[in-house]
């Protein structure tokens, strides 16, 4: 459903994002993990067709987002750490909007059930500027959720919600995938991660450093066994240090 | 150094230090050097021409300026005004506010910020007034221009303060502000009186300008001359005709910009705790849809109380031009648009020359306003990638060609603007027809109100294509969102936007006017007949013109990055 290959981002002299190369399959959920500035939200935004890659390929669901970014970016959604909001469109407007673009035929069904699922029925007339930073993610994710996307590619989906929230979303994201979507998340909440995500992308200053599901990287890493996923993060990211 | 004379130094030193470095960039290389020269030439270069401007800066020019003045800041009373300069981004409201800092400290900072931009439209304005030769030295030119826009700053600020203490306390504000009322109303009152004490002899008058000669004479005279007496005081300096003129006038100025000073910094404690939540609100609103750029101040949106019907199914560029329309719904100020009505109506009526009839006088105003809205409206409305640029993520993301994005963009803003321009055409051509006069002849008239559709849309489209290419190609340097600066001190800058376009708008104009020629070569018929054709072939090129820059223009959107914007 996702593939990636050598992908590489470059900022004039600066190599944000070094020859990274994985898969996602339908169903399955990627995290991938890595301290501040190691490259996670410029790889997820070469994923989103927001910006180009310098080298390497990058295929969803089929198509290519270099020569067939049209039909890759119909497949996904791209759910960013801050809500990117039009502050004079309305909850609902926004729906509205977003349901055109994707050709969402069945709007007057669907939008009412994500409303509700996101707890932003009473809030559907309000603009982003009387929303709170937690609704505004919700409004985010429900403009990423209505199209029923193929891929999901979320940057830290949790930021600004609430307990009840970061629940729902949770089951959202395993339902998402338990439906055949396939899905990376990045975030710096690792038990999260470790709840949900069925394989790890580890990367640190723009190159990756452990890839496969958590056994596998135990596996490659045997001092690593019977650590906590925060320990093996920690360790992972200072053994590149260290090494590299 | 105190904390603010070092915040504002240093920001302001590293914004033009990271504006420069984007001259790595071949693209901004290439700008610079345009926009160098274009400063150059527009502003320094030596004019041994003596064209002089010394005439335009005249009795009569400045008793018009006095009354526009009047009507602006009245506009500021009626419209209400923006609190552009007591806005706080989410930076100041985070680390400025807990710090120990009494509330008009903060507020004099916010002043001191905003002296940045009257001081860059100082220097603009002395620049075009020293090519045209006039006698004051440029200090004196500069000092007289600041004391009025900075008295115009101040007062704009001081009509939001008492305005808004209205809405925040009712009575209780009203009584707060008591003197400010008075005074502002006692003006009023003193124009209205001697109106009605002179309306016999306006109404004896029958030509336009002969109307504006008495009402000059009528507005020097009491009560009307006491009402504008402060108003003169201020503008008076940068009209001065000689340096003995302008040492008369420049300690009344001066005094006038203290008046006001001492006017904003004593408005009620109480009411400045309210203008500061207002300010923290209203950044607070815009701080997450700013990609982290701050870009001043806009009125909030209107609640949305309404909508525009959008069907599920159908192009996605109509789902873009829609939400620009509810963007132009809800953000559209009213305010923005007195300044060319007021100038319109008096260019308009000036211009219609003696034994004009009231048709007439609504045709020459229609149609000025019709030119200033096709030179400044781009201006006025920015509901397209001027405003959409800060959300490049999303746009980006959209399931849609670049090309046609920046199509929707563009016809969101041109297709509005070319609407209110086709109406005035048609006003301007059924007062033609109620008109004792024939002017142009009937059949030239009814030839331009057939063509000038097809004139104005591509006017629009080509104007506003190129606005928005500045936008999609040098976003680090161009001021995104919904902002519209329509401050008289802001005058300069939006000058010398509105120049440059005109030089690019004439460049792309090189070969539609070429095709025309060549159509006139070809068609024979009327003199009407020949200009509908020259304005219907030079459109049709232009429009294809244009349509090749958007197609240009969605390529550079669709490599631009959203760094670019940070």
């Amino acid at each position: 459903m996702i593939s990636v290959r050598e992908l590489t981002k470059l900022y004039g002299d600066f190599t944000a994002v070094r020859s990274i190369s994985f898969d996602v399959a339908a169903g399955e959920i990627l995290g991938l993990v890595g301290p501040n500035g190691a490259g996670k939200t410029t790889t997820l935004r070469c994923l989103g067709g927001i910006i180009q890659p310098s080298a390497g390929t990058i295929a969803i669901a089929g198509h290519d987002m270099r020569t067939d970014s049209i039909a890759a970016k119909h497949a996904l959604a791209f759910i960013p750490d801050e809500p990117h909001l039009f502050d004079y469109l309305s909850v609902e407007e926004h729906l509205r909007f977003i349901a055109r673009l994707y050709g969402v035929v069945d709007v007057e069904t669907r939008l009412p059930l994500l409303l509700d699922e996101l707890e932003l029925s009473e809030k559907k007339r309000a603009l982003p500027g009387e929303l709170s930073r937690g609704m505004r993610q919700k409004l985010a994710i429900a403009c990423g959720l209505l199209h029923d996307p193929s891929v999901l590619i979320l940057d830290e989906p949790l930021t600004g919600l609430d307990p009840g929230g970061i629940r729902r979303m949770r089951q959202t994201i395993a339902g998402r995938a338990a439906n055949g979507s396939a899905v990376i998340l990045s975030s710096h909440l690792l038990n999260l991660v470790e709840e949900l995500c069925t394989k790890l992308l580890v990367v640190r200053q723009g190159e990756h450093v452990a890839y496969g599901t958590i056994d596998e990287i135990i596996q490659a890493h045997p001092h690593l066994l019977g650590q906590s996923l925060e320990d093996v993060f920690l360790a992972l990211t200072s053994e590149t240090k260290a090494g590299g | 150094m105190n904390a603010f004379t070092y915040l504002i130094w240093t920001s302001g030193r590293n914004r033009v230090v990271t504006a420069l470095r984007r001259v790595r960039s071949p693209r901004y290389a290439a700008a610079l050097i345009v926009g160098g020269l274009y400063i150059w030439s527009f502003l320094l270069r030596p004019n041994n021409s003596a064209a002089s401007l010394s005439s335009l800066l005249g009795q009569p020019t400045e008793m018009i300026i006095t009354v526009l003045l009047v009507l602006t800041l009245m506009g500021s009373w009626v419209f209400g005004s923006d609190t552009t300069a007591l806005a706080f981004t989410q930076a100041e409201l985070s680390l400025l506010f807990p710090a120990p800092l009494s509330r008009k400290a903060l507020i004099g900072y916010k002043l001191t910020r905003a002296q940045i931009a009257v001081i860059i439209n100082v220097l603009i304005w002395v620049f075009i007034l020293r090519r045209g030769g006039t006698v004051l030295p440029g200090p004196m030119r500069a000092l007289a221009i600041w004391v009025m826009f900075s008295t115009l700053n101040l007062h704009r600020l001081g009509a939001a303060l008492v305005r808004s203490a209205w809405t925040e306390h009712g009575t209780a504000g009203s009584r707060r502000n008591r003197w400010s009322i008075v005074i502002f109303a006692a003006v009023g009152l003193s124009l209205v009186a001697s109106l009605i004490g002179a309306r016999d002899q306006l109404g004896a008058v029958h030509s336009t300008g002969g109307f504006f000669t008495v009402l000059g004479r009528v507005l020097s005279l009491p009560p009307a001359s006491i009402g504008l007496y402060p108003f003169h005081l201020i503008v008076a300096p940068a009209f001065a005709q000689s340096i003995t003129q302008w040492n008369r006038a420049i300690l009344p100025a001066i005094g006038m910009v203290i008046v006001h000073a001492w006017w904003v910094f004593s408005s009620d404690t109480a009411f400045e705790d309210a203008a500061i939540e207002a300010s923290a609100e209203r950044a607070r609103r815009l701080d997450a849809l700013r990609a982290r750029r701050s870009v001043g101040a806009i009125a909030p949106p209107r609640a949305a109380s309404s909508t525009l019907r959008l069907a599920s199914v159908g192009h996605p560029a109509l789902a873009i031009f829609w939400k620009n329309m509810l963007c132009l719904r809800r953000t559209a100020q009213l305010r923005v648009f007195v300044g060319p009505v007021t100038m319109a109506i008096a260019i308009g009526a000036a211009t219609s020359g003696a034994g004009a009839d009231l048709g007439l006088v609504f045709a020459v105003g229609a149609l000025v306003l019709t030119g200033m809205l096709l030179l400044f409206g781009g201006r006025l409305i920015r509901n397209d990638l001027r405003h959409d640029m800060q959300h490049l993520p999303l746009i980006k993301s959209l399931p849609m060609p670049a090309g046609e994005i920046v199509l929707a963009e563009v016809a969101s803003s041109a297709l509005p603007m070319a609407l209110v321009q086709m109406i005035l055409v048609d006003i301007a051509y059924v007062s033609t027809l109620a008109s004792r006069e024939n002017p142009l002849g009937a059949d030239l008239r009814l030839a331009i109100v057939i063509a000038a559709p097809f004139g104005i849309l591509a006017l629009n489209a080509a104007i506003l294509t190129i606005q928005n290419a500045t936008a999609v190609l040098f976003p680090a340097w161009v001021r995104l969102g919904p902002v519209v600066s329509v401050g008289v001190e802001a005058l300069g800058q939006n000058l010398l936007a509105t120049v440059a376009t005109i030089f690019s708008l004439a460049i792309g104009l090189i070969v539609p006017l070429i095709a025309a020629w060549l159509a006139v070569m070809v068609v024979s018929g009327s003199r009407a007949t020949q200009l509908a054709v020259v304005i219907i072939t030079a459109s049709v090129a232009l429009c294809i013109e244009t349509y090749g820059g958007i197609r240009l223009l969605g390529r550079a959107l669709s490599k631009a990055e959203p760094l670019q914007t940070t």
